[in-house]
Order: structure tokens, then C-alpha cells, then sequence
């Protein structure tokens, strides 16, 4: 951006978009004063600059702006952030299972990089995401009996696909809900934080587990969280090599 | 907004569907304008009917429709045969063949041999061999009457003359119209294809719909805008974002082209609703009209906003390329999350993977406003002194208090009881009365046997106020507070009622002293310090 001082009311205006974007609630519903800061944003590029840069400056990134709102992402050092043991005390185990079951979600419904292209919302459902972890831990324990095995490091070096694979599909309670402790009530809560997060919401009138994902875990996923995990992974995998050296 | 054509085909899919029940009783009506345009319609679509069955013959015939794209030859073949048409010497069958056949060539190399049956496929098909060159013939149910009618349309796409060189090729107009150019259209064009829904709720009358159409166009030509001005905008950090070479200036030209011709649909159509809002009387359709004209106007601004931001692009290109500014950040979409992402992560020891989810899920997540205290605000709260109560405990009580009749106390006569009461007590303050007259007067109410108790009570009190409760508790009771300001005199007279049995006291209002009230009032004021 060149150094041009930004008019005081644009910033106002800005900051306006940026607070509509962190309410979680709020749509730019015609004709509201939401949906004219978006359509600004779309079309000025000054005023996208002045958002773009005051949201930086929050610990924000704007990632794009689909027809349900700005979507905002956290820097994970910012004060917006969330972090998956703030939403509920977990400890490690569960910690590393409802890691999985964010990333076994996310892999379900958008398997390939043209999916975060597209629009359309993807519907998701609990024993499916599960069914899906399952057979991609399954996959992966055929691959494993042909390769060389990994793991000679006690606990420690277990695969992750175990602390999912060790956990029963399905307990019930008395009442005949799922209790906690079983895969399917994991994933069950792990799509309520999302739906918490606007990142999906509940579609009841296609079945009591069916949820959408919204455009905002869309984007979420292809322009923050994906790029962020596997940059994640290669580091490690980095660390590996050079250790093996 | 999803491609709407392939809606609109099945709703003319539904419209021919011929019904397996009993005959319709009337037409069902799809819209107006579909039922007016759907035999036009019909016609283009089984006009491309005979490509799709030649593909599926051709399977017959042992090619395989993934090597060769035999719709792609079919369209080679009648370009060809156009193309020849009007001058002096048209296409002969075998010249057709021949370039049929070199075209099948390049499209799977290493089935060459194979390339002239693919061409005698494709050309025996267009020309409709299978029926002895005969025209194709399509039944097209018409439900515009009572009882759906069947009626045929024939037509040839190619067809062969003799000239004087030997048999020539000529195409048919239908072929000639579809093909060249029916079918060239851009049908991933949202924006077209939104212009052509409005004017069929147009024709319809559907303002409405219209209304919501309109915005819906307004929304996608602000779409295409925000996708240069982000292309422009993204140049502008970074030059090396995008192929200015060949991929940016076909997508320049392509919004040029668009925008030109939405420019001019644009006035068409605002002129198309204006006209329409001349002539309309119904006030609905005027204010639907009106809106759609706005949005309209709206639309119309956004393209010739788009267009000047074209004008400009290349200018944005050059002047960033001199500029060569870094990008603040380059986005780089992963390839496949199950497997470049998942998979992996699944098969990492439980430490690392734990790193790896955790990335992933504090960014998935999304942001959270902080709502819940910090550490810094948490400790504060702790040293912070004790609280003083401020009411001494929570009244439960009160929370009955709205609703009297539910949480009426059983120890107390009914407020109806205690109404009744006072107003047969009233009479004796306005003049000495006896017990035994004010019990008679009592008879005549609802429920005369609490009432006289009452009264009973009262009189009782009024003639021995309990003196170790004091004035205060006096008045929470009944009797305490309904004998105030009464006094008793026994003048020796026997009462002899139903309800009670004694000596008939005379009930009048106290008369009090001016020292009496002054009295009072100092004990009063001792009472509260």
C-alpha cells in the first residue's frame, strides 16, 4: 500500500466491517449496513486496503469475503485466536483425537485442492466422518504391513491413527445418547464447536447428524489451516531427516 | 449462482414427460413464457440427439468414445460442410472423410489405423444410416390442449447432393442454426445466464421474482468485479502472480467482451421494465418495477464501473511491474488434504501428530471474540476484598408475591372474607353497632360463616387488643388490622347466635385525643431510632 493517509471515516467504516466480521451471528443481509460495507470491500480497493491492514494489525487476516460475510482468520499468537483446549479441558489424548477428527472432517468433505474452490456446501455426517477415519486408518495399516514397520519407541512413537482406532465407535448413555468416550460423540462435539464457530451449521431437516459446512470453514481450511498443518508437517518431517543425518 | 441450465432443461424435462395416469385435465402450466418457447426449445434439443446416438452406436462398432471425441468430430464435420457451402465447388463425402479421419489421427495417435472408421462412423451417424438416410423423426408431446397430442418433427443435419464432381455434402438450416450458432454460447456465463431467467420472469409477469433475480444479478456482476479488482489488486502487490502473459489478457478480453454485451442488454432491459412500468396500473407491479429498475440501474453502474477498471488494467500491470513490489503473502493452496495431509498425520507418532492437528485445529476454528476473564482480570477478582452482602438473604418468598391467589397463606382468611368483613364493620364506625346486628348483616354474603367469624374476631379484639404483640404484628392479622380504629363496650347485654355465645358488645369508632396521636408518634419515632 502506498503511503496514503487513510480518511478517518474509512477507517471507522473498516473497523465497522471488521466487528460485523467477528460477530459470529451477524449475515449481510440486503440492504443492511453489513452487506454495504461488503459490497464496498469487494469493490474499492482502497477501503479493502484499509480493512486488510487494520485487521493485520488486530492478528487477523481478512481470507475472503463469500456471500455469508467476511471471513476472518486468527493469527494463533493473536488475541482472537482459539485453540482446541479453550473450547473444553482435554488432555493430550484427547486433544490428539479431536485434532484428527477437525482434520478428518475437513478431508472428508474437500478431498482435493478444487474443492476449496467450490461454492457449494458440503454436507457432513457424524457416522460418515467416522467411517471415513476408519477406513483411512485401515488403509493405512495395510500400507504399513507391506512397508517397513514404524515405531519402536514404546508409547510414544504409537501412530496417531491409534489413539483414534483404541476409542469405541459408540457408547451410550442411559438415555440412550452417545456418551462421551466413544469416536461418534467425539466427532458429534467436534461439530457443535464448529457450529459454535459459524463454521458449520446443524441441517436437521436432512437427519439429526447432518451438518453443513459453511464458506467460512471452507476458507478456514484451504488458505489457514491446511497450509499451516502441512507446513507443520514438513518441518518435522525436516527435523527427521536432519536427525537421521 | 449454480448453472441454471441444466434446471431449466429439466423443467422442460418434466414439461414432455408424457403422465402415466389418467388424461390431463387441463394444461400445467410450467410459466407462461416456458410453455410458449418450449417447442422451440424441444427442437434444439433433439436436434443434438443424433450426435448422442451416434456416440452410443459407435460403441457398437468397437471405438472407444475416451480416445476418440466424437462430438468434437460430429461439429468438425458440419464446420466443414458450411464451410464449403455458397462456393463454387462443395465438400465431396470423401474430402470430408479425409479430414475427419486426420483430425481422429491427432486425437489418439497410437490408434491410427483406426481414425478413418472413426470418420465413417461420425459422418454415417449425421447423415442417419441407420434409418436409410432418412430424416430423423422426434415426437414431441404438445399439452397445450385437453389431451396430450403427439406430433413429429423430422429434420436431416447433413445430407448428400449430386453435383457434378460426385456426391457433394450440404447441411441443413437446423443444422446450420444449432450448431454454428446455437450452440455458441458461453454457458458458464452466471451473469448471462441470470439475465436470461429475469427476462423470462419477466414475460411472466413475475415481478417478484424478478425483484429478487435482479439483485441476484447485481450480486454476481459485483462477483465479477471483485475478481478483477482482486486479479488487479493482487498485481498490484505482485506482478508474479499472475500469467500476464497469455492467462490475465484472455481473461481481459473475455470481461470485455462481457461487459460490452451486458452494457447494451443492460439498457435493453431497463428500457424492456421502464416501458412496462409506462403502461402498468397495478401499484404492486409498479413497485416491483421500480425496484427491479434500481437494481437494474444498479447492475448497469457496476459494468460501467467494470469497464473502466479494464480500460485501466494493463496500465495497473505496468506500472506494477515497474513498481515490482514484493506480495505481503502468497496463498498456496495444498493439493489433497486426505492424503498429502490426513494420511500422514494418521501414520506420525502421537507427539508429532498432536503438532501437526493442533496447527491445524487452531487455525481451523476460526476467531473468538475473548469473552471470558484473563489471568491478569482473574487475579484482580481474587484479591479484590470480600463482597459486602447487601440483602440479607435471598427472598424466595417474593417471588410468589405476583401472583397472590397461588401463594395465598392458609393461616388467613380469603381476601374476598376479609373484603366482606370490612364492609360490614365499616357500618359501626360510621355509627355504634352491636355484634349481634353485624353478624346478621354478615348472612347475606358468599361465605357468611367465615365472614361472622371474622367479624366475631374483630369485635373480640377491638375489645381486648392482645397486648404483648404490639401495634405492628396488630396489624398482620386479619382481626388486628380490621379492629383498628374500632373499641368495644360490654353493656352487660347477652348475645345468643349460632355461631357464638356471650355478651352482646357495641362496636363504635375510637375517638382519639390530639395527646393520643402525639403519644403514638413519639414512640414511633423511638421505635425507628
Amino acid at each position: 500500500m502506498t503511503a496514503v493517509a487513510a480518511d478517518l471515516t474509512e477507517v471507522r467504516a473498516a473497523a465497522e466491517l471488521v466487528a460485523f466480521g467477528l460477530r459470529r451471528r451477524s449475515r449481510p443481509v440486503e440492504g443492511s449496513e453489513y452487506r454495504a460495507l461488503l459490497d464496498r470491500y469487494r469493490s474499492e480497493l482502497r477501503f479493502r486496503d484499509v480493512v486488510d491492514t487494520m485487521a493485520e494489525g488486530l492478528g487477523l487476516e481478512v481470507l475472503g469475503t463469500p456471500r455469508s460475510g467476511i471471513v476472518l482468520a486468527p493469527e494463533p499468537s493473536g488475541p482472537f485466536a482459539t485453540r482446541l483446549g479453550d473450547l473444553r479441558t482435554m488432555d493430550a489424548e484427547e486433544k490428539l483425537v479431536f485434532g484428527l477428527i477437525l482434520l478428518g472432517i475437513a478431508a472428508y468433505a474437500y478431498p482435493q485442492d478444487v474443492d476449496f474452490d467450490d461454492p457449494e456446501t458440503k454436507l457432513v455426517d457424524v457416522v460418515k466422518i467416522d467411517e471415513f477415519l476408519r477406513s483411512a486408518i485401515d488403509t493405512l495399516r495395510v500400507q504399513e504391513g507391506e512397508g517397513p514397520a514404524g515405531g519402536h519407541d514404546g508409547e510414544r512413537a504409537r501412530a496417531a491413527a491409534e489413539a483414534y482406532a483404541d476409542l469405541p465407535q459408540l457408547i451410550t448413555t442411559q438415555t440412550g445418547r452417545r456418551a462421551r468416550g466413544c469416536t461418534l460423540r467425539a466427532i458429534e462435539d467436534a461439530l457443535g464447536w464448529l457450529s459454535d464457530q459459524g463454521a458449520a451449521k446443524e441441517a436437521p431437516t436432512l437427519g439429526p447428524d447432518v451438518h453443513h459446512l459453511t464458506d467460512r470453514f471452507r476458507l478456514l481450511v484451504g488458505d489457514s489451516a491446511g497450509g499451516a498443518a502441512l507446513d507443520a508437517l514438513r518441518e518435522l518431517r525436516a527435523a527427521q531427516d536432519g536427525a537421521a543425518r | 449462482m449454480s448453472d441454471p441450465l441444466p434446471r431449466l432443461l429439466r423443467r422442460k424435462g418434466e414439461r414432455v414427460t408424457p403422465s402415466a395416469g389418467p388424461p390431463l385435465t387441463g394444461p400445467a402450466v410450467v410459466s407462461p413464457a416456458a410453455d410458449a418457447t418450449a417447442r422451440a426449445r424441444w427442437r434444439a434439443l433433439a436436434l443434438t440427439d443424433p450426435i448422442a446416438r451416434l456416440v452410443r452406436n459407435a460403441a457398437h462398432a468397437g471405438i472407444d468414445d475416451e480416445l476418440f471425441d466424437l462430438r468434437q468430430l460430429a461439429l468438425a464435420a458440419v464446420d466443414l460442410v458450411v464451410g464449403s457451402m455458397g462456393f463454387a465447388r462443395e465438400a465431396t463425402l470423401e474430402e470430408v472423410s479425409d479430414t475427419l479421419t486426420g483430425l481422429a489421427a491427432r486425437m489418439a495417435p497410437e490408434h491410427a489405423g483406426q481414425a478413418r472408421d472413426v470418420a465413417a462412423v461420425v459422418l454415417k451417424g449425421l447423415l442417419n444410416e441407420t434409418h436409410e438416410h432418412r430424416r430423423f423423426t422426434y415426437w414431441f408431446a404438445d399439452l397445450s390442449g385437453e389431451r396430450a397430442r403427439s406430433e413429429p418433427y423430422s429434420f436431416r443435419l447433413l445430407a448428400l447432393r449430386d453435383a457434378e464432381y460426385g456426391p457433394v455434402l450440404v447441411a441443413s438450416d437446423q443444422a446450420i442454426t444449432l450448431f454454428l450458432h446455437g450452440l455458441d454460447v458461453d454457458l458458464e456465463d452466471a451473469d448471462r445466464a441470470l439475465a436470461h431467467v429475469l427476462q423470462r420472469q419477466l414475460d411472466d409477469r413475475r415481478f417478484d421474482a424478478a425483484v429478487r433475480t435482479a439483485a441476484q444479478a447485481e450480486r454476481s456482476s459485483v462477483g465479477i468485479s471483485a475478481t478483477l479488482a482482486e486479479l488487479l489488486d493482487a498485481t498490484r502487490r505482485d506482478v508474479g502472480t499472475h500469467d500476464w502473459l497469455v492467462d490475465v489478457p484472455d481473461r481481459l478480453a473475455a470481461a470485455r467482451r462481457h461487459v460490452e454485451e451486458r452494457i447494451g442488454e443492460d439498457d435493453r432491459f431497463l428500457e424492456h421494465v421502464q416501458s412496462g412500468l409506462d403502461a402498468e396500473t397495478s401499484p404492486d407491479v409498479r413497485a416491483a418495477s421500480g425496484r427491479i429498475v434500481d437494481l437494474l440501474a444498479r447492475v448497469r453502474s457496476v459494468h460501467l464501473d467494470l469497464e473502466r477498471r479494464l480500460v485501466g488494467a494493463r496500465e495497473v500491470f505496468l506500472s506494477a511491474q515497474v513498481r515490482q513490489r514484493l506480495a505481503r503473502r502468497r496463498r498456496l493452496r495444498m493439493l489433497a488434504l486426505g492424503d498429502d495431509l490426513l494420511l500422514p498425520v494418521l501414520a506420525a507418532p502421537r507427539a508429532d501428530a498432536t503438532v501437526v492437528t493442533s496447527a491445524f485445529a487452531d487455525r481451523a476454528l476460526g476467531v473468538s471474540v475473548p469473552r471470558l476473564v484473563h489471568f491478569d482480570d482473574l487475579v484482580d477478582q481474587l484479591w479484590a476484598p470480600p463482597r459486602q452482602r447487601e440483602a440479607a438473604e435471598p427472598e424466595v418468598e417474593d417471588v410468589g408475591a405476583a401472583d397472590p391467589d397461588a401463594e395465598e397463606d392458609v393461616q388467613r382468611y380469603p381476601a374476598p372474607v376479609v373484603a366482606a368483613a370490612r364492609e360490614v364493620l365499616d357500618t359501626a364506625r360510621d355509627e355504634p353497632a352491636r355484634v349481634s346486628a353485624l353478624l346478621d348483616a354478615c348472612e347475606g354474603s358468599d361465605e357468611a360463616d367465615q365472614v361472622a367469624e371474622l367479624v366475631l374476631l374483630t369485635a373480640l379484639w377491638a375489645f381486648a387488643p392482645d397486648a404483648a404483640d404490639g401495634e405492628s404484628t396488630d396489624e398482620r392479622t386479619d382481626a388486628g388490622a380490621l379492629a383498628s380504629g374500632l373499641v368495644a363496650e360490654d353493656d352487660g347485654r347477652v348475645l345468643d347466635h349460632r355461631l357464638a355465645r356471650g355478651r352482646d358488645l357495641v362496636l363504635r369508632a375510637s375517638v382519639r385525643t390530639a395527646a393520643e396521636d402525639e403519644a403514638e408518634d413519639m414512640d414511633a419515632e423511638e421505635l425507628t431510632a
